[in-house]
């Protein structure tokens, strides 16, 4: 495996280690979408472009839209 | 939102994913891509549009009752080329054996109906997308109990 | 030595198991609801990644057939399509999760686990 491949496994990890510690619940969302971005990367260099087309449009875009929407249905501070 | 720059960058930028929406849903056989990517594409350009302009004139351009009759209508057009394959003495969602013309491998009419499959997934895909946003930001949950 | 040079190579396995760890905690330790919904997301990525891994062929080709073309080695499409699928199941459980949060929000005004079992509690005391 390439040296791109292991700094974007490290991106990952660390994304997801913010997303769990970030008290700010819109933070965390914003945090996540930039996660789902740089996995639909990841997905084409393992060569599977119809999935990293999905995600693109579907981890970073809907999911991160309807998060967003219910944040600001509830409250935005975890506690 | 009063802004007139994100206004007028909306008004421009919404054909344009529109376009590539529809252009992912009719390769989605040929290259990658399909119905449901492409739905998730135009669904996003018109959650943008609900963003930007507000929802009571997304409202006004497509109501709840209709993007509830396009989504079933979607399901339904699926289910009847799946029955057509049915009746022409094949599976269910049988393709060569019921003479679908096939074309020529490449180009973009061929491999027989699952164009016309595509089409009916991305057009509820969208729909769909949209009326999910519409009822988390407005409520209509809580108004049917 | 030995070690970190089998790790490189299985890096994409690391990842997902990592990734697969960081969602389960966040799930189990978290009290607030949204953060516990955005830790099902990070976990559904991380089998999705294991299985994309699998499928994987050093040196392979997108499977796309191109016609009047030589095809190479292609990679497996078949965990691509499974993928395609969860991906799918992950957005559709997020919805529904999303509005179970809104209406719980609605009916005891926090989005707290903890608080939420105390007036459950309550309730039951006072009944």
């Amino acid at each position: 495996m390439g040296i791109v491949n292991v700094i974007i496994i490290v991106f990952l990890i660390v994304c997801a280690i913010a997303v769990a510690r970030t008290r700010d619940l819109l933070s965390a969302v914003i945090i996540f979408s930039a996660y789902s971005l740089m996995m639909s990367v990841l997905w084409l260099l393992l060569k599977s472009p119809d999935v990293a087309l999905t995600e693109a449009a579907v981890g970073a875009g809907i999911t991160t839209i309807l998060f967003v929407a219910v944040i600001s249905r509830t409250r935005r501070y975890e506690k | 939102m009063e802004d007139k720059i994100v206004k007028t960058i909306t008004r421009i930028i919404i054909p344009f994913i529109q376009l590539y929406g529809i252009f992912i849903i009719l390769h989605g056989h040929v290259s990658p891509g399909g119905g449901f990517s492409g739905g998730a594409l135009i669904g996003t350009s018109l959650i943008l549009l609900t963003l930007v302009f507000g929802i009571d004139k997304a409202k006004r351009k497509i109501p709840h009752n209709v993007s509830e009759i396009i989504e079933s209508g979607g399901m339904m057009v699926f289910v009847a080329i799946g029955i057509v394959g049915l009746a022409l003495g094949g599976n269910f969602l049988a393709n060569i054996e019921t003479g679908f013309p096939l074309g020529e491998p490449g180009t973009i009419l061929s491999a027989g109906m699952i164009p016309l499959l595509m089409i009916a997934i991305g057009i509820k895909v969208a729909s769909t997308m949209n009326s999910l946003f519409h009822l988390l930001i407005e409520g209509e949950i809580h108004e049917d109990n | 030595m030995k070690i970190i040079e089998s790790i490189m190579e299985n890096i994409n396995y690391v990842g997902a198991i990592a990734l697969f760890l960081i969602g389960l905690h966040t799930v189990v330790t978290h009290r607030n609801l949204i953060k516990r919904v955005l830790g099902v997301n990070i976990m559904g990525t991380g089998v999705l990644l294991f299985f994309t891994s699998i499928g994987n062929v050093a040196g392979g080709e997108p499977p796309i057939f191109i016609p009047g073309s030589v095809p190479g080695i292609f990679v497996n499409p078949l965990p691509s399509v499974f993928i395609l699928t969860g991906i799918v199941v992950v957005v559709s459980i997020t919805v529904y999760s999303l509005s179970l949060v809104v209406r719980i929000h609605e009916a005891y005004g926090t989005i707290d686990q903890q608080e939420i079992t105390e007036m459950i509690k309550e309730e039951e005391y006072h009944d």
